[in-house]
């Protein structure tokens, strides 16, 4: 898992297409948390990458107009997330109840 | 006081668009009550994805910004494929829609879609309106994403009660976009250690994609690749950047590029690219990409870097910047000799591929056709296995010579994106080449091209197949042809009378003969001379191929120059 923090201008779609370069790499995103930061706003998120992946994400994300900053951060800033410590998430559990069923 | 619709017609105007392509509908009427006197001239096609389209080939031609118009729901979806080629391309593309009152918003209320969130992931930018009193910032700020960096398409959703209410109008706005962090490093310190690689190679190649084009950076990439004389390739979209004569041009490389250029680049130790994406019909198998190369890329989009490889050496800027940057610094350095190296790539076979195959008078047959044409013309293909013959053929006379959807692979974009070219270029030949599935895809706008009165000559390439689709079937899943006869197809000259466009047809027949007869040859000369709209069916054999070929997934060295 890796956690990455996006700053952006909040424009309108500017929060969706920071994450859809996630989604369209069929990447889930289990933990997204956008809040105001300073003079704009900050999306936090969590997800499960390899290298290739986070440099692609990189540069989408720079894509984005209204983006101003993207980094990775530590998993230690989400200690005080207990949301994070449960069981995860609905998407993720749906796909595999499925893939069983499917392969049943 | 002006109406929204007013409002948004003056800020087209004032951002250099006043030739607009789009199809009315419900929603966007009183953008279309408000056209008359405006200054702005609307092409009325026939269904919105020939609006689109045709705004394509509008931008891609003259390099400016594109404007199609579409009602609500339906009329908004329609687009989108046009919007999707854009992306793929880098178009710029301004797509006004318009959308349900702002109070139904919402509702799922009659052709309302949520267009601004079905385009999220096509656009570089875009807005759905939601007062009269921003219309002019929001026009202004899509022009400007539109045009800047890779360019791109734009959204811009307007409520139809937005369009009909009033309000004082100071005039359109210009738009500063607010500063962010710059990657761009075409500073010396990149030009050294790209000279660097330079001189420890010993078999540099260059590869060049749209982006020399899209940058206006043509007459500083051809010095640059004249002091360098290296072997150099070009992507599909990267033909006629390169002056076709040079020594060490060695034609389009990659899934049906010349065997010397894909031979070359799986060869080299060092590979320059110039505004090129680096997809997967360039590459082949990525991982047996370029094996044994260094990758310098100059690149405008830092998001089309390390893609698909990682290069050592990014540099990310204008090539228009960063080409006249390193080879200014280039000037002041010792180069190896590399002409052994270039007398090897530029020597490998270049023998005509398949010889013997079912595709030579095709081949033959465009290869006439071409040869004909008037030094001031522009090719526009559709996609296929005639647009990658016209590919292979077509000679180039300048940089834009040749428009089509490269990247998105769109079928029916040929024959609206040629309106867009000919209407921009109205003292052009224009040569619109087509397949019998392709043409049927938009196959209405030759309405619009005889309500215009367009000279545009039209070639629809038949074989009575999904050609293409038909000849993996025939390489890559047993000559199982499923789903891919078009053999009841209908009789495309009659369909061409129907709409009042003089057509006739040729066979491989006359063909057979080389050169081909006088009578034959002065028909396509009266074809490509006509002032009026023409259409030719050249019948092609059904199981003709393009040669060569690398299958996909496999490596650029592994391309097929025949049916084994």
């Amino acid at each position: 898992m890796q956690v990455f923090h996006i700053r952006y201008r909040n424009t309108q779609g500017t929060l969706m297409r920071i994450l859809t370069a996630a989604s369209r790499r069929g990447i889930e995103l289990p933990y997204v948390q956008a809040e105001p930061a300073g003079h704009g706003h900050e999306v936090t998120l969590l997800l499960e990458v390899n290298a290739k992946q986070v440099g692609q994400l990189f540069r989408d994300w720079y894509a984005v107009v209204d983006v101003t900053d993207a980094r990775a951060g530590s998993m230690k800033d989400f200690e005080q997330y207990t949301a994070w410590a449960m069981p995860h998430p609905p998407a993720s559990a749906g796909v595999q109840a499925n893939s069983a069923a499917a392969s049943a | 006081m002006l109406r929204g619709a007013d409002i948004v017609l003056r800020c087209l105007r004032a951002e250099g668009a006043d030739l607009v392509f789009g199809y009315p509908g419900g929603a966007i009427m009183p953008l279309y009550d408000a056209l008359e006197g405006s200054g702005v001239r609307h092409i009325l096609t026939r269904h919105e994805q020939g609006a689109v389209f045709a705004a394509e080939g509008y931008a891609r031609i003259t390099g400016e910004v594109g404007v199609a118009i579409a009602t609500s729901g339906p009329g908004a979806t329609n687009l989108v494929t046009g919007i999707a080629d854009a992306k793929m391309d880098s178009v710029p593309l301004v797509c006004l829609t318009g959308q349900v009152r702002t109070p139904l918003i919402g509702t799922d209320a009659f052709q309302e879609t949520d267009v601004f969130g079905l385009t999220l992931s096509l656009t570089k930018w875009s807005r759905l309106v939601r007062t009269l009193e921003e219309i002019p910032a929001v026009i202004a700020e899509a022009f400007y994403w539109a045009r800047s960096g890779r360019p791109g398409p734009v959204v811009i959703d307007l409520p139809v009660d937005l369009l009909k209410a009033k309000m004082e109008f100071r005039g359109p706005v210009e738009f500063h976009p607010q500063p962010r962090p710059s990657q761009n490093n075409a500073e010396p310190v990149f030009a050294d250690t790209a000279i660097t690689l330079l001189q420890n190679a010993k078999k540099p190649v260059a590869l060049v994609g749209a982006g020399a084009k899209l940058s206006g950076a043509i007459d500083q990439l051809r010095q640059l690749l004249d002091h360098l004389q290296i072997p150099t390739f070009a992507t599909v979209h990267g033909l006629g950047a390169v002056e076709q004569r040079a020594p060490y041009y060695l034609g389009m490389v990659g899934m049906h590029g010349t065997r010397a250029a894909n031979m070359a680049l799986d060869e080299t130790d060092l590979l320059l690219v110039f505004g090129a994406r680096l997809d997967d019909r360039v590459t082949g198998d990525p991982i047996r990409f370029a094996p044994n190369a260094r990758i310098v890329h100059f690149e405008i989009d830092p998001a089309q870097l390390d893609r698909v490889r990682p290069c050592e050496l990014p540099v990310v800027g204008d090539l228009a910047e960063t080409i006249p940057a390193f080879h200014s610094v280039l000037n002041r350095a010792a180069l190896p000799d590399w002409s052994a190296w270039r007398a090897v790539a530029c020597g490998a076979e270049r023998a005509e591929p398949d010889p013997r195959g079912l595709a030579q008078p095709t081949k033959q047959f465009l290869d006439e056709l071409f040869s004909r044409l008037p030094a001031n013309n522009v090719i526009v293909a559709d996609v296929g296995q005639h647009q990658m013959w016209a590919a292979q053929r077509y000679r180039f006379s300048t940089p834009r010579g040749f428009i089509t959807s490269g990247g998105l692979g769109a079928m029916g974009f040929a024959l609206p994106a040629a309106i867009g070219v000919q209407l921009a270029r109205p003292d052009t030949c224009v040569l619109c080449v087509s397949g019998d599935g392709g043409i049927q895809m938009n196959i209405q706008e030759l309405a619009t091209v005889r309500r215009l009165g367009l000279p545009i000559k039209i070639v629809i390439v038949d074989n009575k197949y999904l050609g293409m689709v038909r000849q993996w079937q025939q390489l890559f899943y047993n000559r199982n042809y499923a789903e891919t006869d078009l053999s009841d197809n209908p009789d495309f000259v009659d369909i061409a009378k129907a709409y009042k466009i003089h057509a006739w047809r040729l066979g491989e027949d006359a063909l057979r003969q080389w050169p081909v007869s006088q009578e034959t040859g002065d028909a396509l000369e009266r074809f490509l001379k006509s002032p009026e709209p023409e259409l030719l069916v050249f019948e092609c054999h059904p199981e003709a191929n393009v040669f060569p070929m690398v299958p996909a997934g496999a490596a650029l060295s592994e391309l097929m120059l025949e049916e084994d």
